[in-house]
């Protein structure tokens, strides 16, 4: 009885001396204050190309991503909840991007998802949006149909866009090379997929309703993992094209670019508009060309953002911090990254609350003045209005790496497709 | 009709790096019975190494390429001695296995080392410029790169017919053992070709350096090709391969000129109609 007195008394002891620190330290701490939005931390699931010759692209929007995030937690979060991105690479597969953003969602908790560079993985994960009760905000993926037809058609609303769609890339250089008379034969070196089959069709309906003259006199079609560009530059210039349009991106834009050179192609052309040409890794890639005016000032690009054109405080803040971060001059899809989380935070300071529903109508007509300038979130497709001109390649010597200048403006709300947004022809 | 002719002189170009991808798949499957899925990845290393000396730290062009090939012959050594030997006796479908891990290994190891970001180089100078055939400029580059992959074909087709090496290769690929019986050191020839094959393959991915992208998953991409050169030609037959990469090269480029909407597809076709009529390819026996 003694002895089992002994062990129940030591037991107590133990107990007691394993729980009083948990109790005195619980005791005089006060109780946190709560949340307004309920979770201590907000998780973002972020998605892009991650491996490969496009990957810097999927890199990028980790960075703009991250780099808001790591802004917005430095100043207590949003309403006291700190922020979180997990990142996966979609592979630009759109089964790859639907599984990712089942685990996202379902595994990790995601409460928001953001990015993709490919319009096929967009198409297909924007189409799940509902199901998953969650908020996706494109940064990059560019195919007018994912807000066009998904938002504004379908009536999906789970789905909104911070960066230019096609219409950058075919509406308006239509609208700019329209005054260049000289200018008649166009032939097309575009992606084998969706995004290059809505630019190129949309390019050309545009262009023709202003110069009913034009005509189109090749089409080649590269699909991903194209190597050697050769035989499609080639093909195009069998055809005697004044001009070339050409939609491939990332380092397959900058091997189209590089191949067409040493086949003398700005010999034979009067211009090329490579419409993803202001991304950092395609400038810097052409950067001696571009000082050895081996162009010859034919060649024009654009983007969704460019870093050196607007001279505001928040650009000129935005890409300062921005090479600190991360040592390379930002550009669409991570500057679209960074748009997505500062939107998210303004709707839920708006909201208090992480409901679906209400970041929707939050985000709805939002306005934003952002990196990219002035942006105004249209409610009837999510998509986010703001201009970015296009331009060409110039060596300044502010910068170790060429730079886009000349630039040519159009206003967003013209060169920007409305509702009730007429159906295009896309072929191939 | 000028048209054409250029299109099929970038054609060829665009064949010569396939010749070079199917030539060492095809020897090493016709000589040691092994279908090495990862030769694509070696042509990736290729291309990996070759960017790394002339690239990144700046040695010669062609002292490059070099390096490049002694380099993956180092790795095709290890590969073989360490891993592909304990499965020759094997069902293929082990071979398909392991050399299929070695894709993802590779492709993985790059993105370590090297990052997952595309590289690409600048050109060396001395290949700048163009040569005009029919009025229409063709770039020097594409030119070397043709006769490069021709004069390959030459010494290929002189080491096996015409010297003692050759002879006893193509002994041991016909008769194992009786290769073995008259006194011919099976494993250490065994290597010997494994290594030849893996430099074949990275003769073709350091030579596109300068023009082409390097990135993890390019061999991934190129070997679906060599696959297809070497069903059409007759796998393990050397010819086979040439003939079936400038096949695939040559209806790839008119493919783009004339048939842009289903250029893709025609290549399949080819298959299928050489599967079709002679299953063991144009030059298999």
């Amino acid at each position: 009885m003694k002895k089992w007195l002994g062990i129940i008394s030591l037991l107590f002891i133990f107990l007691v001396s394993v729980s009083t620190p948990a109790l005195a330290q619980k005791a005089p701490a006060k109780k946190p204050a709560a949340k307004p939005l309920g979770v201590e931390v907000i998780k973002f699931g972020g998605m892009g190309i991650m491996s490969g010759p496009l990957s810097i692209c999927g890199r990028v929007i980790m960075m703009g991503a991250q780099l808001a995030i790591e802004e917005i937690n430095a100043k207590g979060g949003i309403l006291g909840s700190k922020c979180e991105l997990k990142f996966m690479d979609d592979e630009l597969k759109p089964a790859v991007g639907v599984k990712n953003v089942r685990y996202l969602v379902n595994e990790w908790g995601a409460n928001f998802i953001l990015g993709v560079d490919s319009s096929g993985v967009a198409m297909a994960i924007g189409e799940i949006m509902p199901e998953m009760d969650r908020i996706y905000i494109s940064t990059h993926a560019s195919t007018d149909r994912l807000t066009e037809e998904l938002v504004w058609r379908k009536g999906i609303k789970h789905i909104f866009r911070t960066t230019v769609p096609t219409y950058q890339e075919a509406i308006l250089p239509a609208m700019i090379f329209k005054d260049f008379t000289h200018i008649k034969r166009w032939a097309g070196i575009n992606c084998d997929y969706e995004y290059g089959y809505v630019s190129w069709s949309l390019f050309k309906e545009t262009l023709k309703k202003y110069r009913p003259d034009v005509e189109f006199v090749a089409s080649t079609w590269a699909p991903f993992w194209t190597m050697d560009f050769t035989p499609h530059i080639s093909a195009a210039l069998a055809a005697n094209p004044d001009a070339i349009f050409s939609t491939p991106w990332g380092g397959e834009g900058v091997q189209l670019i590089r191949q067409a050179l040493i086949m003398g192609a700005f010999d034979k052309i009067q211009l090329w508009w490579h419409p993803t040409g202001a991304t950092t890794d395609f400038l810097e890639a052409v950067t001696s060309e571009v000082r050895a005016d081996k162009f010859k000032g034919k060649l024009w690009v654009s983007g969704r953002y460019i870093h050196n054109w607007l001279q505001t405080p928040e650009n000129k803040g935005f890409v300062e911090r921005f090479v600190k971060r991360w040592a390379m001059y930002p550009f669409h899809p991570g500057q679209g990254a960074y748009d997505a989380v500062y939107f998210v935070k303004a709707a839920l300071e708006k909201t208090r609350s992480l409901k679906t529903s209400e970041v929707i109508k939050a985000l709805e007509g939002m306005e934003l003045t952002t990196p990219a300038g002035h942006k105004y979130m249209r409610p009837e497709d999510h998509q986010a209005i703001y201009p970015t001109p296009a331009g060409r390649p110039v060596h300044d010597p502010a910068y170790p790496i060429a730079v886009v200048g000349d630039f040519k403006m159009v206003p967003a709300k013209e060169y920007f497709r409305h509702p009730p947004f007429e159906p295009i022809k896309i072929s191939k | 009709m000028e048209t054409l002719a250029f299109q099929g002189l970038v054609g060829l170009s665009l064949a010569m790096y396939l010749w070079l991808l199917a030539a060492g798949l095809t020897i090493v499957f016709g000589v040691l019975g092994v279908l090495n899925f990862a030769h694509g990845s070696l042509f990736m290393l290729g291309a990996y190494f070759a960017f790394t000396f002339y690239g990144l730290w700046g040695v010669n062009f062609w002292l490059s390429i070099i390096l490049s090939l002694l380099t993956v012959a180092v790795v095709g050594y290890l590969m073989e001695r360490l891993f592909l030997r304990y499965i020759y006796h094997l069902d293929h479908a082990y071979q398909l296995l392991l050399t299929f891990g070695f894709i993802l290994i590779f492709d993985d190891a790059v993105k370590m080392v090297w990052g997952g970001v595309a590289k690409i180089p600048a050109m060396p100078s001395f290949f700048e410029g163009t040569v005009s055939f029919w009025q229409r400029p063709f770039p020097i580059y594409n030119l070397f790169i043709i006769g490069a992959g021709i004069l390959v074909a030459l010494v290929l087709w002189l080491l096996f017919e015409k010297t003692w090496w050759g002879r006893i290769v193509r002994a041991s690929a016909s008769d194992r053992e009786m290769a073995s019986a008259i006194g011919v050191n099976i494993p250490i020839l065994f290597t010997g070709v494994f290594v030849f094959g893996a430099m074949l393959g990275a003769l073709g991915g350091a030579l596109g350096t300068p023009v082409r992208v390097v990135a993890p998953g390019i061999g991934a991409a190129m070997i679906i090709q060599a696959f297809i050169i070497t069903v059409i030609g007759g796998l393990g037959n050397l010819k086979g391969a040439f003939v079936g990469a400038i096949i695939v090269g040559v209806v790839s480029a008119y493919g783009i000129l004339l048939f842009p909407v289903f250029e893709l597809f025609l290549i399949f076709v080819i298959m299928a109609v050489v599967l079709m009529v002679k299953p063991q390819g144009l030059f298999g026996g």
